[in-house]
């Protein structure tokens, strides 16, 4: 994959948007993967029992899907210096999951290009942004 | 009931991980991947790693292993059923491969209180067996309405 040129970056460029159909069996897969097997995940019943509509995705599934968009758009796994995420709100199954980013800074010296990102769904006509006050690092040289 | 604050710096047992191919493919599918690197060492070794690279969050697996000794310590008294996953961050340093032996001492860095809530820092510096390090992992969870006082 080509890495974006870092000459062309300008601060408030909205460089990537990447959407994900949440499903009960890749969010399976995931906790089998990761192995973070709380039933919070997997039992709609357990769910319930704490005051969920449903099972919910893992906070971790939201960030894989928002560091795959990341990488994507930076062309290389070794190009990942950071990525932090606040979890804000959960995301249920069949939703469609939307990973934004935007050029917060840019070092032309080192080649870092740091991002604004984000993801959020749509639920009911009502924006939710599950994944907020997150930034990236990635290194563009 | 409060979170024992004085924890604060307390480090646990060492954690050993091999990543092994079959974890780094099932992780690298689990999370939609279709980038060969992640799935083939010939495509990966074709762009200069040294073999089938972990997915960039792969490191995920030994911040589990790490909440799952802590969240359970008597000394600490966290209720699980009161906490969620508040925050994350990854500093990475280099693909982590196949092949590597990941080596990580989580210790809780902070605990602190704000508003009815408490949060738990649980930091993990992942290295190798040379002791490089490839990347620091920090969870944040989060235990709902447990500061107590005013």
């Amino acid at each position: 994959m080509d890495r974006p040129s870092i000459e062309a970056l300008e601060v408030g460029q909205e460089v990537f948007e990447a959407t994900k159909v949440v499903k009960r069996e890749d969010v399976k897969a995931y906790a089998d993967a990761s192995g973070d097997q709380n039933p919070l995940h997997q039992d709609d019943d357990f769910a319930r029992s704490v005051g969920f509509p449903g099972i919910i995705a893992h906070g971790m599934f939201s960030m894989a899907h928002l560091a795959k968009a990341v990488k994507d758009w930076a062309g290389n796994p070794a190009a990942l210096r950071s990525l932090s995420v606040q979890f804000r709100a959960v995301v249920y199954m069949d939703e469609t999951l939307v990973a934004k980013g935007k050029v917060a800074g840019v070092d032309q010296a080192t080649g870092d290009v740091t991002l604004d990102v984000w993801a959020e769904v749509d639920r009911d006509g009502q924006r939710v942004t599950a994944i907020k006050n997150a930034r990236a690092v990635v290194n563009l040289a | 009931m409060p979170l024992n604050h004085s924890l604060k710096g307390k480090t646990y047992q060492e954690i050993e991980l091999e990543v092994d191919r079959d974890r780094v493919t099932q992780f690298a599918l689990a999370v939609g991947e279709d980038d060969p690197r992640f799935l083939d060492a010939e495509a990966a070794r074709a762009e200069g790693f040294p073999d089938q690279v972990a997915f960039p969050t792969f490191p995920t697996v030994v911040g589990i292993l790490a909440s799952a000794q802590i969240v359970v310590d008597p000394e600490l008294g966290m209720d699980y059923s009161r906490v969620v996953h508040g925050e994350q961050s990854f500093e990475w340093r280099r693909p982590i491969v196949v092949g590597d032996r990941l080596r990580a001492t989580p210790r809780i860095a902070d605990v602190y209180a704000k508003g009815p809530n408490e949060f738990l820092v649980i930091e993990a510096e992942v290295r190798v067996t040379d002791g490089e390090v490839v990347c620091v992992a920090r969870s944040t969870l989060l235990s709902r309405g447990t500061a107590g006082g005013a």
